[in-house]
């Protein structure tokens, strides 16, 4: 077989689509209300929370990182947001939310570029820390905001849905068409490459990273704009859904790739299940069982794939662990 | 050298192995004897390592049988093989590098007393077959700790210690440097003299005309010839290899114009390389040559922004050049084509074109700053694709489905399309196969005819004869001496690089400290 040449397409018959298509008709023909205009509503906007923060992974995990903090970000910025809008402001709180992720998010970036941390053991951390300055923020307790209902702006509506289509279409624009997106593509393929050819990495994780806390949270503003209530316990496990939609999405976790289109559909799967799950009874906790039931069979499909399809020898294999250690990746 | 009359103690008869769309070994006679070592030979792709694979019975042959004392076997699996007294030591090592050489020697056939580990007899028979090879380290030491070449010889430990009666050696001298060869070499007909039969499989040709008793050419999975060493030659075997003649084996005459980059007291990351001068002219190649360790790789890096400069000065083109970062060195107009290929060179994710591009970026941009211009990017990979007759179906396609030396030649042409006045080119042919070998010297020639100035550091003395005009041979971090012209011999270069033995304990610090950053 040959394989693909761009990492990066617009269509492609994907699997988590027709999975989409299958699971949504069973639900369909199961339940009465699934086809519903307010249900599929109430599906878009709860797939869109979390491809907004999956679409921000699938550029952190194209770059060959990824990001565990993003749920604490999620809550930081939501409750930052939620509690200046009676001083500055609708719009004015919405900026500030943003810029807290994308500082929260550049963070992360500084523990990996210059303290060599890597991602996994600097965005555990900082899932913690931050998860903590969002409780000490609030000190524990809810933030009302009362009368202030243009703050709801964000979740209602279809808002949540364009605003994962605008990002997808801009991120999907940045990986194809400009000299940014190369780069993180070259960035996650191979580090010491990349540096070598000119890319300045430092710059490209940051940004990469920055993004990352942004999109977290534009999607911890649209939770707690939903109840209009800013909590630190908001999005929590987060993570583990933005991680497991880019990875049904078919972006695969050793980076250099990514599937904008893909982390769409996955998200659309994760929701549809949880919300056919939902119509037919099913106990809430059954749902994060289903999610990580779902991420393990993807995982074992793509890595399946690509054994099959020779590519063994590319990332990590015995022979590279043998060689005293794959320096490319793991610095 | 043993009779031809003695009989087989491996042979394998009209074996043909197929892959969907492929036949990868096609109907294919071989066979070894006791006490022999027979060197198989051929391009990439040319079924060696298919047949590899199916001695070490990871593969099973479509058709054919496999004899062993004249008696058919099967290998389903590779226990199976090595049950049978094969042993193959593959390229890519497969030692456990946090255990020590004695649990690696010894790995799956422990020496036990009762239900534990008897550590004694382990160490004590790991001993004294790394005496029989002579080398002179401790069992117990962690594999890690050892240099790339010592790693070989505790898997030739290894297979000894399995009482293997074939071993196949899989191009055991890629990552060795000359005198590291030169004492594999002595230990491979050693192992013969004492009744092993060695297959051993090798791109150069020197060492197997030093080391053969018979060669046999393999060309497109079908077997070409066998014959004893003495009945053919180098050139023979080499056009037997790529089924054509080789042209540009001499170096060509060269005008050199003036002068570009000089180098005065150079010294790189506090002391890895100590006071170096030089001078690189217009059309020139001048070479870099001395034992791994010895700083020319070091010096090249220190060049590129890889590595301080902690003193001396540098200048291209009478412009003071500063590199704290590769892209400040590219911006000035010098490309590197890095030693290993696929950590330092190659992004396996990404397209033809995108590998080729990617450091000239800038260059290939809209007006509108940032875009990317793909129509260009895909003209641009053609003329290269052209240029430097690199095979390839599509621009789109992945790099990672090309052969090594295709791989290679895309990534000279991103140092090219960068607009490099200065190459500087680290093993250039490393795993490129005999005929790409000699279209990347055909390249290179053509380059330095248009004014490039190269710096070019290789182990392998032939390439370095036939690229460079001049040649500093560097030992322990200190130019040494400059040869050139008709200097630069083979002789010439080892005694400067290794004839300095008072020397040793400097680079050792060397290396400290290298290691160290």
């Amino acid at each position: 077989m040959e394989s693909r040449g761009g990492r990066f397409t617009w269509f492609r018959p994907s699997p988590v689509a027709v999975t989409l298509l299958v699971v949504g008709a069973v639900f369909a023909v199961l339940t009465p209300t699934f086809l519903t205009l307010n249900n599929l509503l109430n599906v878009c906007t709860s797939a869109s929370v979390v491809a907004i923060v999956g679409l921000g992974m699938t550029l952190a995990i194209a770059s060959g990182n990824f990001d565990l903090s993003v749920g604490s970000t999620a809550a930081f910025a939501g409750c930052i947001a939620m509690s200046v809008v009676p001083q500055i402001g609708v719009l004015p709180a919405i900026a500030l939310g943003i810029a807290t992720g994308a500082l929260v998010g550049w963070v992360n970036g500084l523990i990996v570029t210059e303290l060599r941390v890597p991602a996994f053991i600097a965005t555990l951390g900082m899932l913690t820390i931050v998860r903590g300055a969002a409780l000490i923020y609030t000190r524990g307790r809810d933030i009302y905001l009362f009368g202030k209902t243009d703050y709801k702006i964000l979740s209602s509506g279809v808002t949540p849905a364009l605003l994962a289509l605008a990002i997808a279409l801009f991120f999907g624009f940045l990986l194809k068409h400009t000299r940014f997106g190369r780069h993180i593509l070259a960035t996650g393929s191979n580090l010491a490459s990349a540096r070598r050819v000119g890319v300045r990495t430092t710059y490209v994780l940051w940004s990469v990273f920055a993004i990352v806390g942004a999109t977290a949270a534009l999607s911890g503003l649209i939770l707690s704009a939903q109840v209009l209530t800013g909590n630190g316990r908001l999005a929590t496990g987060l993570e583990l859904s933005a991680i497991a939609v880019v990875v049904l999405g078919g972006t695969p976790l050793t980076g250099g790739q990514a599937s904008i289109p893909g982390t769409l559909f996955g998200s659309l799967l994760v929701a549809v299940i949880n919300n056919g799950l939902n119509l037919l009874n099913v106990s809430i906790f059954y749902q994060n069982v289903t999610l990580v039931l779902l991420l393990l069979g993807a995982l074992s499909l793509t890595s399946g794939w690509t054994s099959k399809f020779g590519r063994i020898a590319s990332k990590g294999s015995v022979a590279d662990v043998a060689k005293g250690g794959d320096g490319a990746k793991s610095a | 050298m043993p009779e031809l009359s003695v009989p087989s103690l491996l042979e394998v008869r009209n074996l043909t192995r197929r892959f969907p769309g492929v036949v990868a070994l096609d109907d294919v006679n071989f066979d070894v004897v006791r006490g022999e070592v027979h060197a198989l030979v051929g391009e990439n792709g040319a079924g060696k390592s298919t047949l590899i694979n199916i001695l070490a019975g990871v593969l099973q042959p479509s058709e054919g049988r496999i004899l062993i004392d004249g008696a058919a076997v099967v290998f389903s699996d590779p226990p199976g093989s090595q049950s049978c007294g094969i042993s193959v030591i593959f390229q890519e090592f497969s030692l456990l590098p946090h255990l020590s050489v004695a649990e690696n020697v010894f790995v799956t056939r422990e020496p036990r007393r009762g239900p534990l580990i008897d550590w004694e007899t382990m160490n004590r028979n790991t001993a004294e077959i790394l005496h029989t090879l002579n080398l002179d380290i401790e069992p117990s030491t962690p594999v890690s700790k050892l240099s790339v070449s010592q790693q070989q010889l505790v898997e030739i430990a290894r297979a000894l210690s399995s009482k293997a009666r074939v071993i196949i050696m899989d191009e055991p001298t890629a990552a060795l440097n000359e005198r590291e060869v030169v004492r594999l070499l002595e230990i491979v007909r050693s192992l013969a003299s004492s009744g092993v039969a060695v297959i051993y499989v090798s791109h150069r040709l020197a060492e197997v005309f030093s080391v053969a008793d018979r060669v046999t050419v393999f060309r497109d999975g079908r077997h070409i010839s066998t014959s004893p060493r003495n009945a053919v030659t180098e050139q023979q075997v080499v056009a037997a290899m790529v089924g054509r003649k080789l042209a540009h084996l001499e170096r060509p005459m060269r005008t050199s114009g003036e002068i570009i980059l000089e180098a005065r007291e150079l010294t790189v990351d506090n002391g890895v390389v100590r006071n170096v001068s030089f001078s690189l002219r217009r059309g020139e190649v001048l070479g870099l040559a001395g034992l791994m360790g010895s700083g020319c790789s070091e010096l090249m890096e220190g060049l590129f922004g890889l590595r301080k400069i902690t003193s001396g000065t540098l200048t291209l083109d009478r412009e003071p050049l500063q590199a704290n970062h590769p892209r400040a060195a590219i911006r000035a107009g010098i490309g590197f084509v890095p030693e290993d290929r696929k950590t330092n060179g190659l992004f396996s994710d990404l397209a033809v074109t995108e590998n080729l591009t990617i450091g000239a970026l800038p260059r290939w941009l809209k007006s509108i700053p940032a875009f990317l211009d793909p129509a260009r990017e895909r003209q641009i990979t053609l003329e290269y694709k052209r240029q430097l007759n690199v095979r390839f179906s599509r621009p789109e396609q992945r790099i990672s489905g090309l052969s090594g030396g295709n791989q290679q030649k895309i990534i000279l042409g991103r140092a090219l399309a960068e607009n490099c006045r200065v190459l500087l080119l680290e093993e250039p042919t490393r795993g490129v196969d005999v005929g790409a070998k000699a279209e990347i010297y055909t390249l290179i020639d053509g380059l330095v005819a248009k004014g490039i100035a190269i710096l070019l550091q290789t182990s392998e003395l032939p390439e370095l004869i036939r690229l460079a005009d001049r040649c500093i041979v560097f030992v322990a971090g200190e130019a040494r001496a400059e040869l050139s012209g008709n200097e630069v011999t083979q002789e010439a270069v080892m005694e400067v690089a290794t004839g300095l033995s008072h020397r040793v304990a400097i680079r050792d610090q060397a290396l400290e400290v290298a290691n160290g950053e």
